[in-house]
């Protein structure tokens, strides 16, 4: 296929889904979708498109969660960037990770840097923070604040 | 100077350890054992296994998971040992100082003797700080 065939593909296939489809560069596309529809839209690129999964990023923007799945279909050259804009009360999505195993590490790091949550994720332990970290405190949130009162903060100097 | 001390400054052996750098530091340390550097000549053989080190390196800045590594590290060395903090972050934790991550300096958790600033610091002033380390010692 083709990169036009590919986004037309993709538009006729998810277009209920999809929020926005930017055609950003020669090899870049940024496609904003649903957050339900993230297990069928990352299987089909995934599996039928034979894309590489990069890897996925989130970031804890002004007014919502987003989350970008970097997919790389090598044949034609092309990032196709899948976002999903979640709520900041109550970040959750499904997860992805029992379709493609590459996402186990990374949604766990998200879970536990960002609190986004991963329904069915099939291993939720924590990965980077260390078991004395406090529940319910993500580090990587804007509205983070210092909680270990231990914590040396000067150069002592 | 106590006898174990004395024949320990003949030929440190090293062990390195990285406690969360971002390996530059380490790539430096690697390079001063390789020949360009070479410091076997002065008799600073890096040791495999910690139980078997006189001289702990530590890289980083001492993240949480790492810290406790380090402790069990620190209690393994046969003493007297030497600690040598290298690169900017194991001395004041650089940029990483208000880090969630990084909580305590170096020197809060284990004594620390001798500090080889730079992000990373040159093979050279590696080994310059080595051997200042043995000086220092050496004239107890």
């Amino acid at each position: 296929m083709t990169r036009e065939e590919v986004i037309a593909d993709l538009q006729s296939r998810f277009g209920d889904d999809i929020v926005e489809l930017v055609d950003k560069s020669h090899n870049r596309v940024y496609m904003e979708i649903n957050p339900r529809a993230i297990t069928w839209v990352g299987t089909y690129i995934f599996r039928d498109l034979h894309a590489r999964f990069n890897i996925a990023s989130a970031t804890d923007m002004p007014h919502h969660m987003e989350i970008l799945y970097h997919f790389t279909i090598e044949d034609i050259d092309l990032m196709v960037n899948v976002r999903v804009k979640l709520p900041k009360d109550a970040p959750k999505i499904h997860s992805l990770a029992s379709a493609i195993w590459a996402l186990d590490w990374i949604e766990r790091e998200m879970h536990e840097l960002l609190g986004i949550e991963f329904i069915g994720h099939p291993d939720p332990r924590r990965l980077l923070l260390p078991d004395s970290w406090p529940e319910g405190v993500y580090p990587l949130r804007q509205d983070y604040r210092e909680w270990d009162k231990t914590a040396v903060r000067d150069r002592g100097v | 100077m106590s006898m174990t001390l004395k024949a320990l400054l003949k030929s440190p052996w090293v062990f390195h350890l990285s406690t969360g750098s971002c390996n530059n530091c380490d790539i430096e340390v690697l390079d001063c054992l390789t020949p360009r550097f070479d410091v076997e000549r002065f008799g600073i053989l890096l040791a495999g296994s910690i139980r078997h080190s006189d001289v702990l390196l530590v890289t980083g800045s001492c993240n949480r998971m790492s810290v406790e590594r380090l402790k069990k590290l620190y209690d393994q060395v046969p003493k007297p040992c030497l600690v040598v903090g290298i690169g900017t972050c194991a001395g004041s934790r650089g940029v990483f100082i208000d880090s969630y991550n990084c909580p305590v300096p170096l020197d809060h958790i284990i004594p620390v003797d001798v500090y080889i600033p730079g992000c990373p610091p040159k093979p050279e002033a590696i080994i310059a700080g080595v051997v200042k380390l043995i000086q220092k010692v050496g004239n107890g």
